[in-house]
Order: C-alpha cells, then structure tokens, then sequence
C-alpha cells in the first residue's frame, strides 16, 4: 500500500490522534478527521515492559515516539526496559500474581501461555491491520487464536535474522554471489574453513542464533515438530537429513560454537575470526565502527534447502494488555499510535531495520531499499515460519523452545556424536512428555 | 523499683521477654520465608502451570521428574558440583589460612585482598571469567599457547566435561575466601602452646597439622562444610550466566533446573518439585550443623 | 632464610595470581578500547588507554543511582539484620526460655530454601503487601536470608561470654534492657561487627530478588541494572560492565580492609570451644 501523499498523511493523522484523545474530554474539539475508536479511560497512566533494543536508536525513537503521545494525549506512559529474554519471565510473573505492567512487549509463544489473562486485541489488531495493509502470515501464528477466533496479542513484528558473511572471503572461496541453496553453503562453508575464516552458527543454549539456524535447517529440508494436531511429527526422514547436513556444516565451523551464547559469533564475526553467521542486523550496524570491516560485510536473506522454500526463524514480538490493567482502552491507543506511520516509519528508519515490522504496509518504507545490506531483513518475515511449526502455537511449544529440544537434538549428533535416530528419539521422547500436557 | 509500669516489670521474666525478643526474627522468618515455603511445597504438589491454578495431584510431579532424565542428570551434577566444590574449598581455603596466620609484611593487605572473589557480586564476576573462558577470546588460552604448552585455544565451555570443571573452578575461586577466613578465624583460636609442645616432642610439621591442627578445626570444618553446601548445591546466578545449564542440559543443576522449568517453561507445579528436591539433602545437613552446634 | 621466605611468599603469589586474576582482567578491560578487546597483540596490556567506559558508565547510564540505592539497601539491611539477630540470638542463648532450642533449630531450617524457587510464591506476598517496586521492600525481604546465619554466629559468640557479668549486674540492680544494650552489648561487639560485614556483603551481591521485586530503573541496584541495561540484545558493552563492576566492589574492600580483623576475631569467637 502506498502512501500518496507522505506529508499530508502525516498531518491528518496526527490532527487525528491529537482530536481522538481529546474527544472524551472537549467534544467540540472533535474533528472531522478519521478519529481513533479506542477512547483512552480518564486519568489514564500506563506503564510498559519492553525488552531493551538492540541498537540504541531503537530505544530512543521509542521514547521520543512515546512523549510525542504523551503531549497529543496526557496521558503519562513509564517505560521499564530488560534485556530481552528476561522480558518473559517477567511477564509470567505478572501473569501468575495478578498485577504489573498494564502492556508488555514479549517474545514468540508469550500471549498463548495465559490466554485467559489477557485483554482482547481483535478491534485494535483488525483496525491497525487494515490501516497498514494487512499483516504477514506470521503475525496470525503468534497472535491470532483460531480456536476462539480472536486477537490475544497485537503483533510488531520480528527480529530477523539473515546471514552476514565477509565478500572477500566468500569470493575467494570461488562464490562472487551468495550460494542460493544449502548444498551452494555447505561449499562456501568447506572454503571458508579451507583458508582460515571458518563459520560459526551456535549450538549452546544461545536463545536467539542457536534456535534461529537450527530450526532453518530443520525446516528448510521438510523437518517439523508437530502437526497441525499437536502429535509429534519430529521423528521422520526429513528430520534426519537436517541432522546429517548439520554435522556436515558442524565440520567446518569455528572452534567453541557449542558453548557460545548470543553474543559470541558478534564478537567473533567482527574480530575478524569469523566469515559467516546467522544473526540480526547488528552485527553490520556494528561493523559501521570499524572501517576496514564494514565494506566487506554483507547481509544477504538465508539459502533454502530441497523443501524448496525459504524457512527462516525469526523471534517474533508482539505487545499485549493484561486483563488486571485499569486503562485498556488507552493501552490500545497508545499501541495503535506507536504503530501508526509517523511513529512507526522513524521507528523503523532509525533502528536500520532491526525489527523488521509485521505490517506489511511497512515494507515499502525507503529505509529497506536504502542500502542492499539492509534489504534482506525486510523479506526475512515473509520467509518465516514459527516456532512449534507445525504444531499449535502456545504452552506448549513456548516450553519445547525454551528447553532448546531442537538446538540440543543438533547439538547431540554434531558434538557429543550421537547417533542420527538416538538424537531423535530422545528429542521425541521429550517433545512428547512436553506435548501430552 | 517500686513504681515502675506494670508491664516492665512482666519483661522482667525470661519466659516474657524471651518472647518478645523473638518475635521480630518469628514475624520475618514466618511470613517471607516459611510462609512462602510452604506454599512452594504446596505449589509441587499440585498441576500449576503460569496463570492456572491447576489441581492438587499428590506427588506425581515427583515421579514425572524422577523418570526424567534430564532431571537424574542435573540431580547427579548438582552433587558432584557440591562435592568437588566443597573439597576443593576447604584444602585451598585450610591452605590459604595457614599461610596467612603468620606475620608477615603486607599480612593485613593480604588477607583483605584476598577477600575479593567473595566479595564482589557474583553476576559480575561470572561476566568476566565467561570472557576468560571465551573459546575465541580466552586470556588464558592465549597465555597458554605463549608457553607453548597447548597449540590451540581451549574450549572450556563448550562441551560437557570441560564446562562442569570449569564451572566447579569458578566455584572454588569464589568461595574459598570464605573458608580461608572461617579457617583464619579457628586457627586463632588455637593456643601456640601445643605447637611448641610437640616441636619439644620432635614433631614435624605436617604431624602437628594431622594430629593439633586438624582435629581442633573440626567443629569449624563441619560449620563453614556445612553452610558453604548449602549455597553451592543451591547455586545459580554462577551457572546461569556462563553456560545457562548447556551445553546439552550437562551443567544444569536443581536451581537453573527448576527456573527454566517453572519461569520459562511455565510448569510452576513441576518446577516447585525440582526445587524442593535438593531440600532433602538439606535438611541432612542442617541437621549435621545443628547435632555439632549442640554438642558443644 | 630465603627458602623460608619462598615457602610463604610462593604459594602466597600463585594464590593471588588465581583469586587476582579476574579483577586484573577487570581493571584491563574497564580501560582498554573497545576494538583492542577484539583485536590485540597481547591481551595482558592496555596499549591506548582510555576512560571513556567510565565516564559513559557514570554519564549516560543511571548507574550512580543504582550504586545509591544498593548502598542503602545494604547499609540498612545489615543494621536491620544484625539488630534482630542479636536480639533473637540473645534470647535463645541467655534467657533460656521454653522452645528456645525449637526456635533455634527453626533458624537454621530456615536456611536451606532456595531463592532461585521461593521468589515465586514470595511474589504473591510481596504484591499483595503492596510492597512490589518499593525500594526498601528489599530490606526485610533480604533480612530473611541474613538473620539465620547472623543468628548462629551471634548465638556462638554470646555462649562464650561469662554468665558472671550478667549475674554481677542483676546484683548490682540493672533491669534486663541495661543487661541486653550496656552489659552485653559492648562485650559482643566483634561479633556484631562478624555479623555486619557478612550481612552487608550478601545484601550487596544479591540478584535475584532485586530483579524480580523491582521494577522501574530508580529502583535497581547494581548487578540488576548493569546486567539488565548494560547488555544489549546480543552485545554486551564490556567496557562499562567491567568499569562498574570494579566501582561496585570498592566499598565492600573498603569494608573489610578496615574490619577484617574484627571479622576474624568475630568469627573465632563463635566457635571456640
């Protein structure tokens, strides 16, 4: 959906959420321009958990965004940020006692482990979907529940995560251009390692890169956890060829990847010890700081493998009202605010992209085309699948994500040497205890 | 004394005051610790789960993590984190203390500095031996490969064995001041007299150690044991932070365990289980420590 | 001579190598730039030092309220802690009222729960007290940890002194309030000291609770908002983490470079025979 005329939308929106917050209170300032049909509670204050951004800007535009509603509305909002995987367990302590932040920003499976404490999102996420041209199909897997046909959460978006890989070594490796498939990477990967730049995917208990690569194998060979019934479908031969390719991979990866956590292929990528991880948009932000790096890094959207189809993983965040909130109504406006263009479009611009938005009227924004670098991550959440795919999302593959059953089960045949069918038993095994709850 | 509020005077009974003087420790303890103890144990035995209630089930989630083998695994290693960790403390802790009970320039200097493992928070020490221990950025990996001693860097905690020692290193680094100081503080206690006495009878230094100084540093010995256990198989910030209970499940002990399970995986019932596991060995100790305190 | 002087100062430098060496790794990395930490010839020196992790730390990040607000949690805890502690262990150990080796027993029991556990159903308690996000709602809750181990160590020290200066001040006229604060007191002084130092070091390490009970940035301490604010997603900003790290140990060292001997004396005390 295109945007006729930028300024003149920007203007009439911003007349229009100025004159909506303050319907309730001056009626006659009521115009006649499109006004917001969530009408914030009187004396309403909000307070927001969300996770801390990767990338400074996040966190400032957010703020800037959040006063700019503060002065439209008065109504005062108190941001308390965590590092992300810490934003969870918060949550579901807010779930379990009843009382905390009325919205909070969570990850993935969030909204499905308590359901019933959260506020209906259907008129916010349906009026927001059809003011930005509809969402992502990803955005239904993590928000929407087909059992009671509602909207528990009003998606955001992902993190994406792409490959980034040096140029100069791939090249020399006998690739000008990125391999397009899984077989391509695992040549690229045996050149790397033959000149000294090996690669390096985690397969420790790293939350975000060891789920992201190994559930982009699993899938990208026909791989699955669940059916659509919520049975176990992980032990089939797809499963194992995943397994044989990424002890293949494993082979020619750079040496503690089975200890590293989030942080650790960043580190090594940029000292140079690295040519090619999966990973968000941060390590390229990063390497803005170094000169002789950042020219040779390139961020280019994942191969897919003989299922023919990109499948990639993304942690998905999305933001939810709890039920024990007094001021619902002024939640939803102010999320309906923060994803609205003049908020959202410098939102997305400032953090170059990091997340990349579930709203698909938010891939036309320029900052995707802006740099080649920065377009893969806008394809990324096409290219999504979910986690627990092709189970049902909820406690149950939020819990099976948590164990890192999937990063364990590689890790067990590329590590520890177990072999294929044991690795699969013993994730089957565990999927089931998890799954038969 | 004549005069004097009746109700002073009431204090004036042991009984009386006795009460008094316990009840701000009785309030405390109660109502933020036993209080919520009790329901932790209540919370196992029943099928809760993040925001559900759930229904009281008797002790089948004890079974379901018994027949859990992740369970079994994090239950062995808990052990023998505590074990190592323990022998590891007390000879280095007893070492360091009978070196530092002499007088010597910088003693005081000494003896404070090497305070700073258990001083400083854990959290923030864990931080930095995780970058010691990076497998691409180890200091020491480095060092090691100057003296030539090892060809390529070391992978301390990127697989099973290397990462449980490293982490019982860690353990040992932090709590061996504890038991250096505990141990500075009985061997004071100990009357030089003895010493001299066997050095008349001829003895050697090390029978002097096995037959005064150890002896008389059993009741310590058995406090700073059994106190020091009690944290370590109860540890988790330290594991948490440099390996999360990876890789493969193979550093997870009860605590990290219990919160992944709980917190995360939102089985309160089944992670309030694996919490109250550990207390059985517990309660053993305690009961060590409070049969020695009585004794005396 | 001098081999006994490498008997003592040998093992004393290889103990100090093992328990220094991170915080030498510290002090390093608090003053080295961020693209030597990646890159360098030898990790061991600092070849362009620079302060700009610290001024960061203190300019653009709250850590100096943080730093504020666990100094008085801890300072209080500890005064809250040890008065308690001396109070209840002088109970149980000179009044010798009935239950008092039930309570005593309790004490310790109250020792073995794991916080990584009870913080949960501690949080339905906390929240209905109204104490969620209040700052000195850490003082009672971290009294709960301190008081069994004071306790014990207040009752072994108080077993040790005479029952003669009590029976000489009863003689003398003194009602039990002067026995407890002006007989008693003075003499158990090493003790409490024990007691302090160990209460203040607990409360100044402490995560956990501190994570979970509190909420909004003014309210955090130190480990909480450095590990919270100071890691980004998937960077982690070592310089300044490092840097506060270092700041943050400075007054539990300052502490017990001055009292570590009343620690010791305290410690032994309780435990003589």
């Amino acid at each position: 959906m295109k945007h006729p005329d930028r300024r003149e939308f920007l203007q009439s929106s911003a007349a229009g959420i100025g004159a909506a917050a303050l319907a309730g209170s001056f009626p006659a300032l009521a115009s006649a321009a499109e006004a917001s049909p969530f009408k914030p509670e009187k004396g309403a204050e909000l307070q927001l958990l969300r996770w801390k951004g990767f990338v400074a800007k996040d966190d400032e535009i957010w703020a800037q965004n959040t006063a700019k509603f503060e002065k439209a509305t008065g109504i005062k909002v108190k941001i308390d940020s965590l590092s992300w995987p810490d934003v969870t367990p918060k949550a579901a302590l807010a779930a379990q006692v009843g009382s905390g932040p009325d919205i909070i920003m969570g990850w993935n499976d969030d909204p499905f482990v308590y359901p019933d404490k959260l506020v209906d999102m259907t008129d916010l996420a349906e009026h927001i979907g059809k003011a930005h041209g509809g969402y992502f199909d990803l955005a239904h897997a993590y928000c929407y529940d087909g059992e009671v046909k509602r909207w528990v959460s009003q998606p955001i978006g992902v993190t994406g995560n792409a490959l980034v890989y040096r140029k100069s070594w791939a090249k020399d490796a006998g690739f000008a251009e990125f391999p397009k498939d899984f077989d391509g990477m695992l040549k690229l990967a045996r050149g790397l390692k033959k000149a000294g730049h090996p690669c390096g995917f985690s397969l420790g208990h790293a939350v975000g890169d060891a789920n992201g690569w190994t559930h982009w194998v699993l899938w990208g060979f026909g791989g699955k956890q669940a059916n659509p019934d919520n049975t176990i479908a992980i032990n089939s031969a797809e499963t194992g060829h995943a397994l044989d390719y990424a002890k293949q991979l494993y082979e020619t990866m750079i040496a503690g990847v089975s200890g590293w956590l989030d942080p650790n292929n960043n580190q090594a990528f940029l000292a140079g010890q690295c040519g090619l991880t999966m990973n968000g948009i941060s390590i390229w932000a990063s390497a803005k700081e170094n000169p002789q790096l950042f020219p040779d890094t390139a961020n280019v959207i994942p191969p897919y493998g003989p299922s023919k189809q990109h499948t990639i993983f993304n942690n998905f965040t999305s933001a939810f009202i709890f039920k024990y909130s007094k001021y619902p109504n002024a939640a939803k406006e102010y999320l309906r605010f923060m994803l609205d263009t003049p908020q959202a479009d410098p939102w997305v611009t400032g953090m170059v992209g990091y997340v990349t938005p579930a709203l698909k009227g938010y891939a036309d924004l320029p900052v995707w085309t802006s740099n080649p670098n920065i377009t893969p991550y806008r394809d990324t959440m096409a290219a999504s699948k979910f986690d627990g795919f092709n189970g049902k999302p909820g406690k149950a593959a939020a819990q099976a994500l948590d164990e890192f059953v999937i990063v364990d089960m590689f890790a067990d045949v590329c590590v520890n040497n177990m072999a294929v069918k044991d690795s699969i038993a013993k994730a089957e095994k565990r999927l089931t205890t998890i799954y038969k709850r | 004394m004549t005069g004097r509020p009746q109700i002073l005077a009431r204090l004036d009974s042991p009984r009386v005051l006795g009460y008094v003087l316990i009840a701000p420790a009785a309030v405390l303890l109660l109502g933020l610790l036993a209080y919520p103890l009790v329901l932790g144990v209540w919370l196992s035995m029943t099928s809760a789960t993040l925001g559900n209630a759930g229904e009281f089930v008797g002790l089948k989630n004890y079974a379901t993590i018994l027949d859990d083998p992740i369970f079994r695994g994090a239950a062995a290693f808990s052990v023998l984190y505590t074990v190592c960790a323990e022998i590891g403390k007390l000879t280095l802790g007893l070492a360091l203390a009978l070196i530092l009970n002499q007088r010597f320039r910088g003693y005081r200097a000494a003896r404070s500095l090497m305070l700073l493992p258990w001083v400083a928070p854990t959290v923030l020490s864990a931080l930095a031996w995780l970058w010691l221990l990076d497998p691409q950025f180890s200091a020491l990996s480095w060092l090691l490969i100057k003296l030539h001693l090892i060809h390529d860097n070391v992978d301390f905690l990127g697989h099973a064995w290397p990462a449980r020692f490293s982490l019982i290193a860690v353990n040992i680094w932090r709590g061996l001041p504890y038991f250096a100081i505990g141990y500075l503080a009985g061997l004071q206690g100990i009357s030089k007299d003895l010493y001299e006495a066997a050095a008349i009878d001829g003895a050697t230094g090390w029978q002097a150690f096995r037959r005064i100084t150890w002896p008389l540093l059993a009741p310590i010995t058995t406090i700073l044991v059994a106190f020091s256990s009690i944290f370590t198989l109860t540890d988790f910030q330290l594991i948490w932070t440099m390996t999360r209970g990876g890789p493969t499940d193979s550093t997870q002990v009860f605590t990290t365990l219990a919160y992944q399970r709980a917190i995360t995986g939102g089985q309160l019932g089944e992670g309030a289980a694996i919490a109250v596991a550990p207390i059985v060995f517990m309660i053993v100790l305690a009961v060590i420590v409070v049969r020695s305190v009585r004794e005396r | 001579m001098f081999l006994r002087r490498l008997r003592l100062y040998g093992p004393l430098a290889l103990y100090g190598v093992f328990l220094l060496l991170p915080f030498y790794w510290m002090l390093l990395t608090t003053f080295k730039p961020d693209a030597e930490l990646l890159n360098t010839s030898n990790p061991f020196l600092i070849f362009h030092v620079t302060v700009e992790h610290i001024t960061d730390l203190l300019t653009q990040t709250s850590y100096l309220q943080w730093f504020a607000n666990t100094l008085f949690v801890s300072v209080a805890s500890t005064v809250v802690s040890v008065f308690i502690s001396y109070i209840t262990a002088y109970a149980i150990i000179r009044l010798r009222f009935p239950g008092s080796e039930v309570v005593s027993t309790a004490i310790f029991l109250a020792y073995i729960v794991p916080p990584a556990i009870l913080f949960i159903p501690l949080a339905t308690i906390i929240i209905q007290l109204h104490w969620f996000d209040k700052l000195w709602a850490l003082i009672p809750i971290y009294a709960t940890f301190l008081v069994p181990f004071c306790t014990w160590l207040l009752i072994g020290f108080l077993k040790n002194i005479p029952r003669e200066l009590e029976e000489a001040a009863r003689v003398d006229g003194a009602s039990n309030f002067a026995i407890i604060w002006r007989i008693i007191f003075p003499v158990a002084v090493p003790g409490l000291i024990s007691a302090a130092i160990f209460s203040f070091t607990l409360s100044w390490n402490e995560y956990l609770y501190a994570l979970v009970y509190m909420s909004s940035s003014t309210n955090k301490t130190v480990s909480v908002g450095m590990i919270t604010e100071l890691i980004r997603g998937d960077r982690f900003q070592w310089g300044q983490l490092m840097a506060g790290a270092l700041i943050g140990i400075l007054p539990a060292v300052l502490v017990y470079f001055f009292f570590v001997e009343y620690y010791v004396a305290g410690v032994s005390g309780s435990v003589k025979e």
